[in-house]
């Protein structure tokens, strides 16, 4: 169990303001933040650009020192016991950088396999092992300036599990993958932690991935917590509306308004498409039911329906929305 | 056997980087025999003979000797400012990163690396100093039982300045002012091409700076000289001083500059 209480950072960053003069400035990056990950867990961080997502994978992988709270990672400190703590959890994230492009795939893992201490047989069979979950055996006698961005994303998955870490975290793994490559990857994650028991803490820009995998998600904003539960209650709590689109026949105006009335409290608007009309419907409960049946009462022929879900996407959307306003 | 592990990792590592083409080839061995034979063409026109003011100095007899061993101490000394060259790319990589997330020793990694530089960089120009040593007809000059350990010595001090100088490089953004410094500057001050007791005295100051210096001293000595262990006991305390200052400085900014970096998310301290 990883578990971060009351979690800070500040940076000091210098700002020149003339060639002799520079002044310092405290950026808050993370603000008393809490936060846990179990054993086969898959937990979400999600946040917009600048909220401090990397900064706390940062501080979670020993990387960075908190500048305030305590991070503990099966009862170790992460700042006192750093060196025990780095052999424990793993940190990848996406890109074309931290891998030596000229070393092939399997050079790059038995390298840093050798930093983490593995050696002999026992370290070539974990690279055996890895680059064929990855996909990777054939291509490993390659040198990495030759792999597709596919490619290097899935060695650093392979690099990230080399230590055979019990929590890994994950900066935006997916980012910039195409779509079968990005669901492997999901797929991936999810065996990981569901049949390994590893625990994952996952960032990530595409909001349905982390719909997909994540069993709970912490929402962050300037670098405090705004929002902590599963991504179907949030999505539940957040979006208090649903959307109805319909394309009927056409409509009259008596009947529009008719229709309206029957649908107190509710936004509709009505566009006409030749011989044929489109109504949206954004109602605070689900209001298909009503609608058929003010259709049926009207005779108005229905040709097509669609109910929105509502998806953590709109959530998060909707909470922007509130801060601005 | 950890250690071993490590070394046998960089070495591979900076192989697998720097033999990428055959243009290495040149800055292995062309470029420094380039350095050996234009020094040596320009003290040729010189009066050389036992009337000339540097053989107050040196025996100008084993000129062709001095400047050999001069330049095979200073492509020691010199690969390893190259390799320390390499950590900015590292940094700039983010494998830098990765090493640091590791819960790998980071001195044994930073003097690993500088080792595993080593061998590569230098086999080449020994053999060519070899080569033209038996072609020259000077290799009877030479007090070969003293050779082993001169190169040992060599090399370990090489090793040192080596790990120091990947450590220095952690801090810079900037590779270019240390090559400046390091290139001709310790050519010249560590008594490459000159010996270092023919400077004034701002010149014999500047050259006790380089570590270069005192390692050249001593390997002269114990092989164009051929002198023993007990003639060379201060010289030998002096070089181990020197290095062990090294070494301790290196221990104290490598903890620097990961608290620094674990505070401020970058290695770079400017
Ligand atoms: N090394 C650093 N020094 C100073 N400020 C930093 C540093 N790294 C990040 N910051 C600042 O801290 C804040 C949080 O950055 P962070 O990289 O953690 O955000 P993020 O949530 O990962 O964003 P993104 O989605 O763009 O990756 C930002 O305001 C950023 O400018
Ligand atoms: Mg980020």
């Amino acid at each position: 169990m990883i578990e971060a209480k009351n979690l800070g950072k500040v940076y000091t960053v210098k700002k020149k303001i003339n060639f002799f003069r520079s002044e310092k400035e405290k950026v808050n990056a993370v603000k008393g933040l809490n936060l846990t990950i179990g054993e086969g867990e898959i937990v979400g961080l999600l946040g917009l650009n600048g909220a401090g997502k990397t900064t706390t994978i940062k501080m979670l992988s020993t990387l960075l020192n908190p500048s305030a709270g305590k991070i503990t990672i099966d009862g170790l400190d992460a700042v006192k016991d750093a060196i025990k703590v780095k052999s424990m959890v793993n940190m990848i994230a996406g890109g074309e950088r931290m891998l030596y492009w000229r070393l092939t795939g399997a050079q790059n893992l038995r390298y840093f396999g050798k930093l983490y201490g593995l050696s002999g047989g026992v370290l070539e069979d974990q690279i055996q092992n890895l680059l064929e979950e990855v996909g990777l055996t054939e291509a490993s006698n390659t040198p990495v300036e030759l792999y597709s961005k596919g490619m290097k994303q899935r060695l650093h998955i392979a690099r990230g599990l080399i230590n055979n870490p019990k929590y890994l975290f994950l900066d935006e793994p997916t980012l910039g993958l195409d779509a079968p490559v990005a669901k492997q990857l999901r797929e991936m994650v999810k065996s990981l932690a569901k049949n390994q028991g590893k625990g994952i803490l996952l960032t990530s820009h595409y909001l349905k991935e982390v719909e997909e995998l994540c069993d709970r998600v912490y929402i962050i904003e300037k670098g405090s917590l705004i929002l902590h539960d599963t991504p179907e209650n949030i999505t539940a709590s957040v979006v208090k509306n649903y959307h109805v689109k319909i394309e009927s026949s056409a409509l009259s105006t008596s009947q529009q308004n008719r229709i309206k009335q029957s649908l107190t409290g509710c936004s509709i608007e009505f566009s006409e498409q030749g011989d044929s009309s489109e109504m949206q419907i954004i109602a605070p409960f689900d209001p298909t039911a009503l609608i058929i049946s003010v259709c049926i009462k009207e005779s108005v022929a229905i040709q097509k329906l669609e109910l929105k879900r509502p998806r953590l996407e709109d959530a998060i959307l909707t909470l922007a929305k509130e801060k601005l306003a | 056997m950890k250690l071993l592990s490590i070394l046998v990792a960089e070495t591979i590592k900076s192989h697998q980087h720097n033999f990428h083409n055959k243009l290495i080839y040149f800055s292995l061995l062309i470029w420094p025999a380039l350095l050996f034979v234009t020094s040596y063409y320009s003290f040729k026109p010189f009066n050389l003979s036992d009337s000339s003011p540097l053989s107050a100095y040196m025996d100008v007899d084993q000129i062709t000797m001095f400047l050999l061993t001069g330049y095979l101490g200073y492509i020691f000394f010199w690969s390893l400012v190259q390799s320390a060259w390499g950590m900015s790319y590292e940094r700039q990589a983010g494998t830098l990163e990765l090493i640091f997330l590791t819960p790998v020793s980071r001195i044994v990694v930073m003097f690993s690396r500088a080792a595993g530089n080593l061998l590569e960089a230098v086999w080449l120009f020994t053999g060519f100093t070899l080569f033209v040593l038996v072609v020259t007809g000077n290799a009877g000059d030479i007090h070969w039982w003293n050779v082993p350990l001169g190169l040992g010595l060599l090399s370990v001090s090489a090793i040192v300045w080596g790990g120091f100088l990947n450590i220095v490089f952690l801090f810079s953004r900037d590779a270019g002012i240390l090559f400046t410094i390091f290139e001709e500057p310790m050519q010249f001050f560590s008594g490459v091409r000159i010996p270092v007791l023919a400077f004034p005295l701002w010149g014999k100051m500047i050259a006790l700076i380089f570590p270069l210096t005192y390692v050249l001293e001593i390997f002269r000595d114990l092989v164009l000289n051929g002198k023993g262990l007990v003639e060379l006991a201060e010289q030998f305390i002096v070089l181990f001083g020197v290095l062990a200052f090294l070494a301790i400085v290196s221990a104290f900014l490598l903890k620097k500059a990961e608290t620094h970096a674990k505070e401020t998310g970058n290695m770079v301290l400017f």
